[in-house]
């Protein structure tokens, strides 16, 4: 593996990190959504410098053209208020949390930057990552998960599908109502509290 | 310089961190989607990178395999809920999925 | 089919009778159920004859004394023996020998004629398969109690008939009083039951065996004081067998739990018939045979057994003398009767207890059966005045003749079968109060005069109920006016309290009749037996060929040994028992014969007729004492339930809940976010434990090696230091050969490095995880260089083979880059060498479990008197313990004055002992072991360390540090 190998692997992880830190970090969805294409994007070619030809192909094709798809319909559908104005509130908590996962995730990685040898001296496989080899193996070996994952896809059509339906006026009208007696029930609570406070004081 | 082993499941480790303190972080629920694809992709990156150090098979391969349809399936079923949230709620604020709370 | 096959038969046809009337008798007609009830314990009753028969033949052979058969092994247990724990089988299985084959045709015969008579009596009865499946359920429980082999089994069938004698007890159970009865019976059988379950413990913790064989052949040895934590409180024999007799006391009706069988006969007259007179109530009697060799061990058994005995039948006596109900009369009669038998126990005279067991089922049987005979008559239900009967001879001549034979015979008149049970019961209370035997003679005195005294008022108040009943004219016939002004006063305010459902203001039926044939039949046979089956005890007297009951017996009873041999004679008892029966039925006779008014017990004083009528008391005083005190510890426990459970156990710890559940809903805020943080917490916590090693070692030392396993953990590496050196050691293995493969080379050739390492991998005692070390042999087809890390076993074949080939550019020999790696578990042989220990250990032997370990130390530690046994001292002054303390070359063992000892030499002076080395100190052996010190070092895939340390004692050098049994010694 040259030279050739070793560029591709670095425009891939820039583009990779960029696109992650664009997603996470944009203010309006559609462009973290674009951002997650590249992203994806990266990560195919990424899996090109690992062998992994056939994954590389998926991986566009799946993600970067069914999923993000998906995505990019549903903030169009939803429309303006797919962007959620932020209220700086919670402060702390974010915070925290990007303290934590920066100290794991920064720990994990330096730890394994030279953990692991090196794989260029290894033999290999000419067959390895091929179409061919891999989906033999996909058909023999991983046959009986293959199947259960076609299940588990056809459940989430379904599932998805139910979630998202129009509902009748009928449901409607009922999930209006138990939507009202929860808000009710809530009021009705804190009323109760601040009585009890009140109370008290 | 070469690229070792090492250098991949460091890549995978920073892209899963960031996808994790963006769903932590975010209060968009599109978004905390978008964050969980991006944890799931660290993860296929790890796996299609070990599988390189080990070339005898290719469970790693087939695993990532696997990891894309699911994450497919979730991403389907995640953005019927924030369909189903905005029409409840008018926003797809994380904030505002509250009814379940005491 | 053989009669040992049959054997189960005699249990299981009552058995299948009671479950097919159980279930279906309700649905079925009145005929079908007789059929099967009475079928069943008919069909039982014929196989005991022919294994009876069986039996005699094989006796009169000489071939054998019991017929056995082994069912099935119930279960095991294990009970702690002399030596060591020991599985011990208890089978189901039954015996049928002279004893037992008497008790079931004692069960099925009279069973069989009560199933009969009840055919009659219980005809306009709602419940009649009820009735007939109780009835049928307590003959088989009855019989698995005789015919068990073992104490388990006895003890079912002793739970069974309990069970059957509270259901029937409480047959009418719409009436509570006799719901309250049944219970009253059940409560009392509870206690005597626990004493039973104790006593089964004591005896067969002491024989090592459940059967009673076994038991009875271990008999001598129980004399021995059963040591209970440390306190002697008499033999085992006397233990075990109070306990025993408490169950007897409550099975049979005995004081102090006799109060419940004069209550008993709320349940069905054949109920009182066959479970309260002839059968269940002589289980006690029975199982007092059964171990008759373990009751002979022990006086003080004997003697209290005797005495209560003695007394129950006075005091039932007493009280039978003045009721008036003729149920009430004939059950204190029972009560009084088991007494006698008790007694005859108790003086030792087991044989001629269990002859008037035998005896006194037959005509208490019948009594009862004429008493029932007499209710149907009259219609009176539950029990009968006799001072408004009278007369009924008239009309009742079957009942009047065969209750008459019956009463004859428990008078004890000559030659009615009671006369000769009696007689011989006197006679052994006699034998015992003339000779020197281990039952002081003053309990002999004791017991037959207050039994002389019993079988007067015997005689008297049975004949008092045989001429009020039938004698005289029938009373029932006036008008309620004239008998109520011939009434005492008194007499009829007992009778209002007494007999609640019994006040009648009208009297009897006037009407009264002989009962038909189910019921005749019965009497009859019962009259018949009643006068003839005393003829098998004849006493010596007549010739030893005449006696055949005690000959018959002698296998299965063991009897009161007599020290001298000239036994006083026969006619001396027969005597006294003739002069009671005379007084009694003579004054009875002059009192009540064609009398129409009872003026004799009128004329005891009234505090006494009270107080007799009463039953003295029983019930009041066991009211005012046990259940008062059982009440207020009710209260007491109440109170505490209230005050300490509930408020502070139950109570508190419901407040913590709540207040767990308030704060895990100040955590429940229902946010998202929040809940992803949880789980970033919790990932950073797992981030740290996966991304930390954590070292730890377990060891396992046998006399050769010691095994030392790391923990594992996710791509662990692992250094070791097993030679308490200090450094880490070196692996044997620090090698990686390098092939290098010309670039011309042909695919022959290639193929032929592939066969060298191919032959290298399939060498023999190669582990997978060698295989995976060396590589894979596929690889070399594309490759030029090719490294392999070949086990240190492989090396030189692997070499050895490559150098053969011409094709390769060079073989070299790398060092491993990961030099000091091994696998996680490490096996190395111990021996003694000084550089690889940190000290040495004591081992100390201890009388049960592993040696304990002292670890010497520099500065001296000193022994633990409580692992040197009592004799470690050398005189009673010196209260310094020995010490020990780590030297160079082993340990110093200081006597300080105690009993040191290596081999049989004794040491005094302080003495060194090396590895390896054992000696005596105390009564305890020790020996001098080494040390080590383990250190082990794990490094994770992310090259985090951690280390840790263990010192380890290795237990080398001829096997472990044990004391013998006995070298204890102190006691």
């Amino acid at each position: 593996m040259g030279t050739a190998n070793f560029v591709l692997f670095g425009v891939c992880a820039f583009f990779a990190l960029a696109g992650a830190v664009t997603t996470v970090a944009a203010q309006r969805p559609l462009r973290a959504a674009v951002a997650l294409l590249v992203n994806i994007i990266s990560l195919a070619g990424l899996y090109l410098t690992l062998s992994a030809h056939l994954l590389a192909a998926i991986q566009l094709l799946v993600y970067a053209g069914a999923v993000v798809v998906l995505f990019i319909f549903v903030i169009m559908l939803i429309g303006p208020a797919a962007e959620v104005k932020g209220k700086g509130e919670g402060l702390p908590g974010r915070t925290l949390a990007i303290a934590i996962m920066t100290m794991v995730t920064g720990t994990i990685a330096f730890s394994l930057v030279d953990a692991a040898g090196n794989w260029l001296a290894l033999r290999s496989n000419p067959d390895f990552g091929t179409v061919e080899a891999l989906g033999a193996e996909l058909y023999s070996r991983a046959l009986v998960p293959f199947e259960i994952v076609s299940i588990t896809l056809l459940v989430a059509i379904v599932g998805a599908v139910a979630i998202a339906r129009h509902r009748t006026e009928g449901e409607i009208t009922e999930a209006k109502a138990v939507h009202a007696k929860a808000v009710e029930v809530r009021e009705e609570a804190k009323a109760e509290a601040e009585a009890a406070a009140k109370a008290t004081a | 310089m070469e690229i070792t082993l090492g250098t991949f499941l460091a890549l995978g480790a920073i892209l899963f961190g960031i996808g994790a303190i963006g769903f932590l972080v975010r209060r968009n629920v599109l978004i905390q989607l978008m964050s969980i694809e991006l944890m799931l992709n660290a993860v296929n990156v790890v796996l299609v990178a070990v599988n390189r150090y080990h070339p005898d098979n290719h469970a790693g391969q087939i695993f990532a395999f696997f990891v894309i349809a699911v994450a497919a399936a979730e991403a389907a079923v995640g953005l019927a809920i924030v369909i189903g949230l905005f029409r409840l709620k008018k926003s797809v604020s994380a904030a505002d999925a509250n009814l379940m709370k005491h | 089919m053989n009669i040992e096959q049959a054997l189960p038969w005699i249990i299981g046809l009552p058995l299948a009778g009671a479950i097919m009337n159980g279930l279906a008798g309700r649905f079925a007609n009145r005929r079908l159920v007789a059929f099967v009830a009475v079928g069943s314990v008919l069909g039982s009753f014929g196989i005991a004859c022919n294994a009876f028969y069986d039996l005699m033949v094989m006796k009169a052979d000489g071939t054998g004394e019991v017929i056995s058969t082994t069912l099935w092994e119930w279960f095991s247990i294990h009970i702690p023996g002399l030596t060591g724990f020991r599985e011990i089988p208890v089978n189901i299985s039954l015996v049928f020998d002279s004893l037992s084959g008497l008790m079931v045709l004692v069960i099925t015969g009279i069973g069989s004629l009560i199933h009969i008579y009840s055919l009659g009596y219980m005809s306009e009865e709602k419940s009649y398969a009820r009735f007939f499946t109780y009835l049928n359920l307590f003959t088989a429980s009855m019989l698995i109690l005789v015919l068990g082999s073992s104490f388990p089994v006895l003890f079912v069938g002793w739970e069974g008939v309990g069970l059957c004698s509270y259901l029937l007890i409480g047959f009418w159970y719409e009436n509570t009083a006799y719901a309250e009865a049944g219970k009253k019976a059940f409560i009392a059988n509870r206690i005597g039951d626990f004493g039973v379950i104790i006593g089964m413990f004591i005896l067969v913790g002491a024989a090592g065996s459940f059967e009673f064989s076994a038991i009875n052949a271990a008999a001598p040895g129980m004399a021995t004081p059963l040591n209970f934590g440390g306190l002697a409180i008499g033999s085992i024999a006397t233990v075990g067998g109070l306990f025993l007799f408490l169950g007897c006391t409550g099975k049979s009706a005995q004081i102090p739990l006799f109060v419940w069988l004069p209550d008993a006969m709320a349940g069905p007259t054949p109920v009182s018939a066959l479970i309260h007179a002839a059968t269940m109530v002589t289980a006690g009697v029975y199982l007092c045979c059964r171990l008759s060799p373990v009751f002979m061990q022990s006086a003080v058994l004997l003697s209290t057994i005797a005495i209560i005995g003695a007394c129950t039948a006075f005091l039932a006596a007493t009280v039978a003398v003045v009721q008036n109900e003729m149920k009430k009369i004939l059950a204190y009669s029972t009560v009084s009767q088991l007494g006698f038998m008790f007694a005859a126990v108790g003086v030792g005279a087991m044989t001629a207890g269990f002859f008037h067991v035998f005896t006194h089922a037959f005509f208490k049987a019948c009594l009862f059966l004429g008493a029932g005979s007499v209710m149907h008559a009259v219609h009176a239900h539950g029990d009968a005045d006799i001072r408004k009967l009278g007369g009924l001879k008239k009309w009742m001549p079957i009942t009047r003749w065969t209750f008459l034979l019956a009463c004859l015979a428990i008078a004890g008149v000559p030659p009615f079968s009671g006369f000769f049970s009696k007689d011989e019961i006197l006679l052994g209370a006699a034998e015992v109060a003339m000779h020197e035997t281990m039952i002081p003679s003053a309990v002999g005195w004791f017991v037959f005069v207050v039994l002389f005294l019993a079988a007067t008022m015997t005689a008297f108040y049975m004949f008092r109920l045989y001429f009020l009943t039938f004698t005289g004219d029938y009373r029932s016939a006036k008008k309620k006016a004239a008998a109520s002004d011939e009434e005492d006063e008194e007499d009829e305010e007992h009778d209002e309290e007494e007999a609640h459902d019994e006040h009648d203001d009208h009297g009897y039926s006037p009407h009264p009749h002989e009962s038909e044939w189910p019921m005749a039949l019965p009497l009859v046979v019962l009259g018949a037996g009643s006068v003839v089956v005393g003829f098998l005890g004849l006493p010596h007297l007549l010739g030893e060929e005449w006696v055949w009951w005690g000959h018959w017996l002698e296998p299965s009873i063991t009897n009161l040994q007599m020290a001298g041999e000239d036994h006083i004679p026969a006619y001396v008892a027969m005597a006294a028992g003739t002069i009671a029966m005379l007084i009694g039925v003579v004054g009875a006779a002059v009192a009540y014969r064609d009398k129409n008014e009872d003026k004799t017990t009128g004329k005891i004083p009234k505090p006494i007729r009270e107080f007799f009528f009463d039953k003295w008391r029983v019930d009041e005083l066991y009211e005012a004492t046990i259940l008062r005190g059982s009440r207020a510890l009710g209260v007491l426990a109440g109170w505490l339930d209230k005050t300490f459970v509930d408020t502070m156990l139950t109570g508190a710890t419901a407040k913590g809940v709540q207040l767990l559940g308030w704060a895990s809903t100040r955590i429940q805020v229902g946010r998202v976010h929040a809940y992803g943080l949880a789980i970033a917490i919790g990932l950073g916590v797992m981030s740290w434990y996966v991304l930390y090693p954590h070292a730890e070692v377990a060891f396992e030392v046998d006399d050769q090696n010691a095994t030392y396993v790391a923990t594992r953990g996710l791509g662990y590496e692992y250094r070791w230091d097993v030679d308490s050196d200090g450094t880490y050691d070196v692996p044997a293995q620090p090698v990686r050969v390098r092939i290098d493969i010309k670039d011309d080379a042909s695919p022959q050739e290639l193929f032929q490095v592939v066969n060298v390492v191919r032959a290298a991998l399939a060498s023999d005692g190669l582990r997978p995880a060698d295989r995976t070390a060396l590589g894979h042999p596929v690889g070399l087809r594309s490759e030029k260089v090719y490294e392999l890390a070949p086990p240190p076993a492989l090396l030189e074949n692997l070499l050895a083979g490559l150098e053969r080939l011409e094709i390769l550019d060079g073989v070299e020999v790398l060092p491993d880059p990961h030099g000091e790696v091994f696998d996680e578990t490490v096996t190395v042989q111990h021996a003694y060498d000084e550089d690889s220990y940190v000290g040495y250990a004591l081992l100390i032997g201890q009388l049960r479990g592993e040696p304990r370990e002292l670890r010497a130390t520099e500065s001296g530690t000193q022994f633990d008197v409580a692992d040197l046994g009592q004799r470690w001292r050398a005189s009673e002054e010196d209260a310094t313990p020995p010490a020990f303390k780590q030297v160079e070359g082993g340990v110093e063992i200081r006597p300080n004055g105690a009993m040191v000892r290596v081999g049989n030499e004794v040491r005094s002076e302080p003495f060194v002992l090396g590895p390896g080395e054992s000696a005596n100190v105390g009564s305890s052996p020790v020996r001098v072991v080494p040390v080590a010190r383990v250190t082990v070092q794990v490094r994770n895939a992310f090259g985090n360390v951690d280390t840790h340390s263990e010192e380890v004692t290795l237990m080398n050098s001829g096997g472990r540090v044990r004391v013998a049994q006995n070298a204890g010694g102190a006691r």
